[in-house]
């Protein structure tokens, strides 16, 4: 039998479109010298230096500077100001500029275009208003071409660590258009492709020494998975960050295989919040027990592969003003047993549940049910917790879900990370004062709560450093002795990298890769 | 033929109607609200004036019949919103990432003909012995597999101990190699075992009988009388199938990078991105209704006697 015509056509078009498809394939093969791959999930964003999502805050911090920048150690150092004055009545902060710098597009950053920037956020307070010092600013001076003031409504000591953060209070260039992410730090991008990657050049203006590698690729890859793979395979050279980049498993195995890995300073803390506004854990005996009722070393060995170090305190002791030397709750299931008969809450024969006045010692853990971490967390803690004889009733609930109960005050215990670096602790101690909080809604229950939110007010308001390490203590110290939360381990950036990259350091926030200290080994 | 053709696309218009209230009126009816996944992506902390904010900006703050009328009246122009994680016009966003998986797509279409018609000729035509049972044995597995597990399987074989192949991206032939065959073998194993039952049934027809007592040809019954029979259940599978490649490039795409609307969808499911999930359906709707049109206009082409049926109707 004959092929009909048009079924000859259409195979001819299956095979054209085979062949289109394959040779249609656009290469980039051209060198642009030593370019160090990454990966993202997603592409970078418009890179605008006020906005939010989708722009994401690790090319932020990439492109655009801070006046004063925050260190691994907790403390601020000169950026783009060499140096800084705080008024005696601390409303007055007087910046001196450094002098020489310039956007990547020529343009000399003076404190006019400093003063530009700013007033760009405070002509959008409603936008920008979740950061206190957007609604403590006043207003903002150009004094001379390198003295920029800034005037503020009332003192507000952690004025200088809002300044370090990576948005939205950092700077662009004033000529440059709509679109175009100008800044003044050590990479601009220079090509972005949707879902496939961004590609950051160094900029030729930049003020500090240049980066070592001349490009940054950025591949977009949303899956852990694959992007341990590609890592394995060369594709990838570095993988780095503090937002579940990969699995702890598969860190331990990139590890055992030879990569080189790291694990940074503790970054945040992972936590539990309990409710002391309703249920058994309104009992600070309840409270206290699950703390020493709990082997955090063993849970963190076995989920988490040993990776990040046991919480003791709300805080790590390298965030500001959180080296208080807390007794911790060690584990003890003993004590914890004693602590809560002594409280009332006592075992009847036969029974596996304690009770006091017919109430059963039950408390209901929320987590979210995406996260396969929290639910093992959660079912380690319900096992545990079993055999002092505290029934924990486990609630999975999606994202949105999970922050409607923290605001809404609807758990017993609540997963609550804290904000890390450089938001811990101040405007994590701040969020306590608001209703709608996890931390407002985990504390109201305590007596000394209105005491706490007053002597919160008055640290971000004081000027004098002594005073305000004395009411951080007081602060951090009474949580601590209250047991509100059930800190685990501190959140830890991990690292892994192949052989072609050296000098990998980590940023002292959650979100910024220092990609300028590295440098390519003769391997690359 | 036209006519039929004219009303089936007329169709469209009330079932991407249904669909879009359907979906609408689904996403808003979950516990999630956008306004705080934004938040969380912007790593503001979730205030009660940052979440009206929020959602005022986003439109949420309107009643939902509200909400559905003005994004009615906007799509209606083609004009399908802003993408909440994004920030850029949701069907921008689509024809972006659009060819990339049809590139996948098609291919994976092209590979699931090229490799299940002799696959299941040969399974046919042996039946029983040592060609059919290994047939049998590779569609098996194919069906089982869920394709996410195929493709790490493939990047564990081919990129990680064979080093022939790149395991992610975009941008060379070796890239499209394993994310085609990720997709397509379902389609394939499918697409033989049915070719294989078809043609089966067919060989057991009296015409057949009857051409081989005429004194035909081996070659020339299965060939005319045999498998001309067995193609239509095949074209019909091939019309499903188109669902099954785009619902496998949701998974396949994330795995391997590649920058389609599959994966750019889920990222949308995972971030509550509503107005990219609502165009994305109702562009599924489409390409799949579009697709069944195709199936049954190759139906009459392929075969006379449903034309004549069409024609007596």
């Amino acid at each position: 039998m004959k092929q009909q015509p048009g079924k000859r056509k259409l195979a001819r078009w299956g095979v054209l479109l085979l062949a289109v498809s394959l040779c249609a394939q656009a290469g980039d093969d051209t060198d642009p010298g030593p370019t160090l791959s990454y990966s993202w999930p997603v592409n970078a964003g418009p890179l605008d230096p006020r906005g939010y999502s989708p722009n994401q805050m690790y090319a932020q911090a990439m492109v655009y500077e801070p006046l004063v920048r925050y260190s691994a150690s907790g403390t601020l150092e000169p950026w783009l100001a060499t140096a800084w004055q705080v008024s005696q009545d601390g409303k007055t902060y007087t910046f001196t500029l450094r002098d020489g710098v310039r956007f990547a597009d020529g343009t000399p950053f003076d404190a006019a275009a400093a003063k530009a920037n700013l007033d760009a956020v405070l002509a959008n307070p409603q936008r920008h208003r979740w950061m206190e010092l957007v609604s403590t600013l006043d207003h903002v001076e150009a004094a001379d071409r390198l003295t920029l003031r800034l005037v503020l409504k009332h003192p507000y000591y952690p004025t200088l660590m809002e300044l370090a953060q990576v948005r939205p209070l950092r700077f662009a260039s004033p000529q440059a258009k709509p679109g175009q992410a100008v800044g003044t730090g050590p990479w601009m991008r220079v090509e972005s492709r949707l879902g496939e990657f961004d590609r950051f050049a160094r900029n030729p203006n930049y003020w500090g020494a240049q980066p070592a590698y001349s490009q940054v690729l950025v591949k977009v890859i949303p899956d852990p998975n694959s992007r341990a793979l590609a890592l394995q395979v060369g594709q990838l050279q570095l993988i780095q960050g503090a937002a579940g980049e990969i699995t702890a498993g598969t860190f331990v195995r990139l590890r055992d295989q030879g990569f080189a890995t790291a694990l940074s300073a503790p970054l945040a803390t992972r936590t539990l919040a309990m409710n002391t506004g309703r249920g058994p854990t309104r009992e600070l005996a309840v409270r206290q027990a699950i703390n020493h009722g709990l082997d955090k070393q063993a849970i963190i060995d076995k989920i988490l592969y040993g990776l990040e170090p046991r919480a003791d305190t709300l805080f790590a002791r390298n965030m500001p003003y959180a080296d208080l030397g807390l007794k911790p709750y060690v584990y003890d299931p003993a004590v914890a047993v004693k602590q809560l008969e002594a409280a009332g809450w006592t075992l009847a024969p036969g029974a596996v549940v304690r009770s006091k006045a017919g109430e059963p010692l039950s408390i209901e853990l929320v987590f979210l049910g995406t996260s396969a971490l929290q639910k093992s967390l959660a079912e380690v803690f319900q096992g545990e917790l079993a055999k002092l004889g505290i029934h924990i009733a486990l609630r999975a609930v999606e994202d949105g879900a999970l922050v409607r109960r923290q605001r809404d005050g609807d758990f017993g215990m609540i997963f609550a990370d804290t904000w890390g670096a450089p938001y811990d602790p101040h405007s994590f101690v701040s969020s306590m004062r608001y209703a709608g909080h996890a931390d407002y809604m985990a504390q109201r229950g305590l007596a000394i709560k209105d005491e706490l939110d007053r002597r919160i007010a008055q640290v971000l308001a004081s000027t004098n450093e002594q005073q305000r390490a004395e009411q951080y203590r007081f602060i951090l110290a009474t949580l601590h002795e209250q047991a509100v939360y059930l800190p685990i381990s501190y959140l830890t950036a991990i690292s892994v990298r192949r052989a072609s990259v050296a000098n990998v350091q980590f940023g002292s926030t959650l979100f910024d890769v220092p990609f300028e200290a590295m440098t390519p080994t003769q391997e690359h | 033929m036209l006519r039929y053709i004219c009303l089936r696309l007329l169709l469209l218009v009330p079932v991407m109607l249904g669909v879009s209230l359907l979906v609408f009126f689904l996403l808003h009816l979950g516990s999630t609200d956008p306004a705080l996944d934004y938040l969380r992506l912007s790593h503001i902390p979730p205030t009660d004036a940052a979440i009206a904010e929020v959602r005022q900006t986003l439109g949420l703050d309107q009643p939902l019949y509200a909400q559905y009328l003005t994004w009615l009246g906007k799509a209606v122009q083609l004009d399908f919103g802003i993408s909440y994680l994004t920030g850029r016009p949701v069907l921008d966003d689509l024809l972006y990432y659009l060819p990339a998986t049809l590139q996948l797509g098609g291919l994976a279409l092209v590979c699931t003909l090229v490799l299940s018609v002799p696959l299941g000729l040969l399974a046919a035509r042996w039946q029983g012995r040592w060609p059919d049972h290994a047939v049998r044995a590779v569609t098996f597995l194919g069906v089982s597999m869920p394709n996410f597990w195929l493709a790490f399987l493939l990047i564990a074989l081919f990129s990680l101990w064979l080093g022939w192949l790149p395991p992610l991206g975009r941008g060379s032939a070796g890239q499209l190699v394993m994310p085609v065959l990720a997709i397509a073998l379902m389609s394939m194993s499918i697409n033989a075992r049915l070719l294989r039952a078809s043609l089966l049934e067919a060989s057991g027809q009296r015409h057949v009988t009857y051409a081989r007592a005429r004194g035909l040809g081996e070659r020339q019954v299965w060939r005319d009388h045999i498998l001309r029979n067995a193609w239509l259940p095949l074209v019909t599978a091939t019309g499903m199938h188109v669902g099954e490649l785009i619902g496998g490039a949701l998974v396949i795409e994330t795995i391997f990078a590649w920058p389609g609307v599959g994966r750019f969808a889920v990222s949308a499911v995972l971030n509550r991105d509503f107005p990219v999930m609502q165009c994305f359906t109702l562009l599924l709707t489409a390409l799949l209704m579009l697709c069944n049109l195709l199936v049954d206009v190759c139906y009459a082409w392929l075969d006379p006697r449903s034309r004549l049926q069409g024609v007596s109707a």
